[in-house]
């Protein structure tokens, strides 16, 4: 009970904070590995790279996932709905304040750039936190240098998942 | 007569009231569609749907689904789900946006429970644990590639490199919890970046 409690607790704080997918990592790996302690951070890069392989977003894979592990199916279906239930509580209350030109309030703008810096800070932090837990030497760092310049250098004609599914043919030759 | 509503009211801003309905089933099968054939999260998933509901069922205008989506990437949360309340709530009132809802979050729930029952005990195989690796490292690749997008487009001038190290700061030094940290830039940002009325 307790469990469940805690983990519809930080998958709503996930909830909050998941700004687009890459933002969502940091707040994962704080709430389920640091934190609470439910995944190790290898377990936490295998649901990052089946969640970027399966539909749907990051933070309703990682929620589903490490539900059930933490207590199967009911895990599971709490974590999912807890996850989404944030921005469904703000959209039910906030929307109609904020629909009618929303895009020209000068508060709401002031606001929402400071979120992308504070973002930005955010996945700057993740790339450092996030890749001392899964870079473990030389050739680790080659396959993150190779995932990063695929990407750059393709500048969104290459399929992110290419990209991963490429990394893990390189990690099933050479590991 | 839903497209025609919104031109002559609107100009590109939606509005609160009903346009016909669409049905629940409709909308429930459309997202569920979107939802199992869109790989890569959100952001993938806005030109499907683009494509699906303004293109090929004509449920609603070019300017009013934009308008819908940068309001969804404004709010908190998964952008899908965000995207197919409004989406929902707008073609089918409560009913829709549950259905929309639904229809979003069912496929990655259903698929990630089958990967979890049928395919977790291969993790642990030396082959697969080589493969998931690989994958997992290229994650580290993709942060940095989005941490590089977000920099170019968020941080245009030198208040907001002043609130991304604060930023930095608070969540990489001081150890505050990341949503403590956005927050606190925000009310930076409020306060201190420049804004120029447009």
């Amino acid at each position: 009970m307790k469990n469940l409690i805690e983990l519809i607790v930080s998958f709503m704080i996930i909830g909050i904070g998941a700004y687009g997918g890459m933002a969502t990592i940091p707040l994962i790996q704080q709430e389920i590995v640091n934190s609470r302690k439910w995944l190790s951070i290898k377990e936490m890069g295998e649901i990052l790279a089946i969640a970027q392989m399966t539909p749907g977003p990051i933070a309703i894979n990682s929620a589903t996932f490490t539900g059930f592990k933490v207590s199967g199916i009911i895990g599971s279906t709490l974590a999912t709905i807890a996850v989404i239930l944030p921005s469904l509580l703000i959209l039910t209350f906030f929307t109609p304040f904020i629909m009618d030109r929303f895009e020209n309030n000068h508060y709401f703008i002031r606001f929402s750039c400071g979120i992308q810096v504070g973002v930005t800070s955010l996945i700057i932090f993740a790339v450092y936190s996030y890749g001392c837990g899964v870079i473990k030497g030389w050739f680790d760092l080659a396959i993150a240098l190779i995932a990063f310049f695929l990407l750059v250098l393709s500048e969104k004609k290459l399929h992110p998942i290419l990209v991963i599914v490429t990394c893990g043919i390189l990690g099933l030759i050479f590991y | 007569m839903n497209l025609k509503q919104t031109k002559l009211q609107g100009q590109g801003q939606f509005q609160d009231s009903m346009p016909e309905r669409v049905s629940v089933t409709a909308i429930f099968w459309t997202f569920f569609r979107v939802g199992l054939f869109t790989l890569g999260g959100g952001l993938a998933m806005l030109p499907v749907m683009r494509h699906e509901i303004v293109l090929k069922q004509k449920w609603l205008d070019n300017s009013d689904f934009h308008s819908m989506v940068s309001l969804a990437t404004a709010i908190p949360g998964a952008i899908a789900v965000n995207t197919a309340y409004l989406l929902g709530r707008r073609l089918g009132g409560k009913q829709g946006l549950a259905a929309a809802v639904l229809g979003t979050i069912l496929p990655s729930y259903i698929v990630i429970l089958l990967v979890v029952w049928i395919l977790s005990p291969f993790f642990k195989y030396p082959k697969v644990a080589a493969f998931l690796r690989g994958c997992s490292i290229a994650v580290a690749g993709q942060l940095a590639f989005a941490g590089l997008i977000f920099g170019r487009r968020s941080l245009g001038k030198w208040q907001h490199i002043i609130g991304f190290i604060i930023g930095l700061t608070l969540i990489g030094i001081l150890k505050i919890h990341p949503i403590w940290g956005i927050i606190s830039v925000s009310i930076f940002g409020f306060f201190f970046f420049p804004y120029k009325e447009s």
